[in-house]
């Protein structure tokens, strides 16, 4: 293929990937009163609708509760993993490495309906927001587990050895040299957990009990029935808020998330 | 005697909490879902008592799950492809490109995964729907009469899932691409073969890992993937993943919803197993 050829080739594609997403920011600034493009004029009259919509905010407000908690659970579960794998798994590295990934294996469907019956089945219900967080979890630990063992890998178990040979504690041990090793591996898994558990859907609507709808869910029932932009003007506020997380991460704090 | 014992223990509590939390709520779910679609199907309640086969036996004697796994199956096949083709020569530019387009191009693969799937699918229902911006364009410009069938069938399913996880498929094969020598390449331009040749021989080849690994999470991905087939394909078409979870969440019937999900996987994975299989040979001969 000749170079301008190829070049303009990469451009299209890129353009396919944005789309979508472009249009649905366009659509938000609308002010007409349904999705026409291009739009009639612009205002941020779906914006209003929507911040002054009690369901939309209530939704929010449980995605941003349900990703906190998620986040401290899976950044502290998921650390402690990754340390575990790089300084003493040994033989078993590649087994705990496969275990970990195994929610980010597995149909994501499966395990929602999966999780469905089993909280039932022990009596856990939907009727708390314990089940939902549990999918979380799950489902955002592989990519505090990658993050965080990423960060580790120059790590050497000598350092360990020569700082307790010079009287330094196990607590010592692990502030002054494993702490601020893995600190960016840890920000970085954290923030990613966060925006994952913000945006999931599957799990989310198979664990969600009556009246505690994330924000996904809550976008999805309006758009079965309804048309008009104020939809659009949910996704743009959600895509600014994760772009946020992510802009922050990588420009003031110098972060690179790893995504695999 | 203390202190040995607390030497071995120690590690192990790191691990303690994510080997429970796995075990508790991803093993012991699976297996329960194992032996839930050998329940019997309860009247008014989610299960009855009793085990029983039925459950598959409705499944392979009723013709249209067969065909709707099929369905969604050749989705998913198309979906792969169609990311591999359209993939490939992306993934090339990113590991082999000019510098300055790659660090952008990669931000704008990557860009699309921080979005919410509702969202990315919602934008393809404007692009798409019968009053959207593509047939509007077409029309207003006399291309077309009528608004093209775009949306709630089997293309617009494709469409969208192609875009949804055409980065999948692109990051892979990108660090396959980054980890080959590109002194290998020189050599054999060196030794005389064109570029196609030294692309067939040396660049494809050794690239497979990368195209095995993409190909296999876009399958999976499809395969299970609800959101998309259910805002695109409406009540029209319908993939085996937007069935099952229906069913269950409409009409309660667990056992039988259990066996669907079951049987949709278990295709999935023999597919990927043969899969793995085939390009493993390829990679070695």
């Amino acid at each position: 293929m000749s170079k301008p050829f190829f070049t303009v080739y990469c451009l299209i594609i890129y353009a396919f990937l944005l789309a979508p997403i472009a249009v649905v920011v366009i659509a938000s600034f609308n002010a007409g009163a349904f999705l026409t493009f291009p739009p009639q004029g612009l205002s941020f009259r779906w914006y209003l609708v929507f911040f002054n919509n009690e369901v939309f905010m209530r939704a929010i407000r449980t995605s941003l509760w349900i990703a906190a908690m998620t986040t401290v659970i899976s950044g502290i579960i998921g650390t402690m993993a990754a340390m575990f794998y790089v300084t003493h798994a040994g033989k078993l590295k590649e087994t705990v490495r496969v275990a970990m990934l195994a929610p980010l294996l597995l149909p994501e469907v499966l395990t929602a309906i999966s999780l469905l019956f089993f909280v039932y089945s022990v009596g856990l219900g939907t009727q708390n927001l314990v089940g939902m967080i549990v999918g979380h979890v799950l489902i955002t630990l592989p990519f505090v587990f990658i993050n965080v063992s990423a960060s580790m890998e120059s790590y050497d178990p000598a350092w360990s050895l020569a700082a307790q040979s010079l009287g330094a504690g196990r607590f010592t041990r692990f502030r002054r040299i494993m702490l601020p090793l893995i600190k960016p591996g840890v920000i970085g898994g954290c923030l990613f957990a966060f925006i994952i558990s913000f945006d999931v859907f599957t799990i989310s609507f198979m664990l969600k009990g009556v009246g505690m709808s994330t924000l996904p869910i809550q976008l999805f029932d309006y758009l079965r029935t309804n048309f008009t932009p104020e939809a659009a003007a949910v996704s743009t506020c959600s895509i600014v808020l994760t772009m946020a997380v992510v802009v922050i991460s990588e420009k003031v704090l110098g972060l690179r998330i790893h995504r695999f | 005697m203390n202190v040995p014992s607390r030497k071995r223990l120690g590690p192990l509590l790191l691990i303690a909490p994510a080997a429970i939390l796995l075990g508790v709520f991803l093993v012991l779910p699976y297996l329960n879902i194992v032996v839930m679609s050998f329940r019997m199907p309860g009247q008014g309640t989610p299960y009855g008592p009793g085990f029983t086969l039925g459950n598959y036996g409705k499944f392979f004697s009723d013709f249209f799950y067969v065909q709707q796994v099929i369905n969604t199956l050749w989705i998913g096949f198309l979906t792969t492809f169609i990311c591999l083709v359209l993939g490939y020569p992306v993934a090339w530019q990113l590991a082999r490109g000019a510098s300055t387009f790659r660090a952008l191009g990669y931000a704008l693969v990557l860009s699309p995964l921080l979005v919410g799937i509702v969202i990315r699918s919602y934008g393809w229902t404007i692009l798409l729907g019968n009053n959207g911006i593509i047939n509007r364009t077409l029309t207003g410009w006399g291309l077309i009469d009528g608004p093209l069938p775009l949306m709630y069938n089997a293309l617009g399913i494709i469409i969208a899932l192609v875009h949804v996880f055409l980065p999948f498929m692109i990051l892979p094969i990108m660090s396959a691409i980054q980890g080959i020598d590109p002194s290998l390449e020189a050599a054999a331009r060196s030794l005389g073969a064109s570029k196609v040749t030294s692309f067939r021989r040396i660049t494809l080849p050794l690239s497979l890992p990368g195209i095995q690994a993409g190909c296999i999470l876009v399958f999976v991905l499809s395969l299970s993937a609800y959101v998309t087939p259910s805002l695109i394909g409406g009540l029209r078409v319908k993939t085996m993943a937007v069935t099952v979870v229906d069913a269950l969440i409409d009409t309660f019937q667990w056992p039988f919803g259990s066996a669907l999900a079951l049987m949709l996987s278990v295709t999935g994975a023999i597919f990927v197993v043969i899969f793995g299989r085939l390009t493993v040979m390829k990679w070695k001969a």
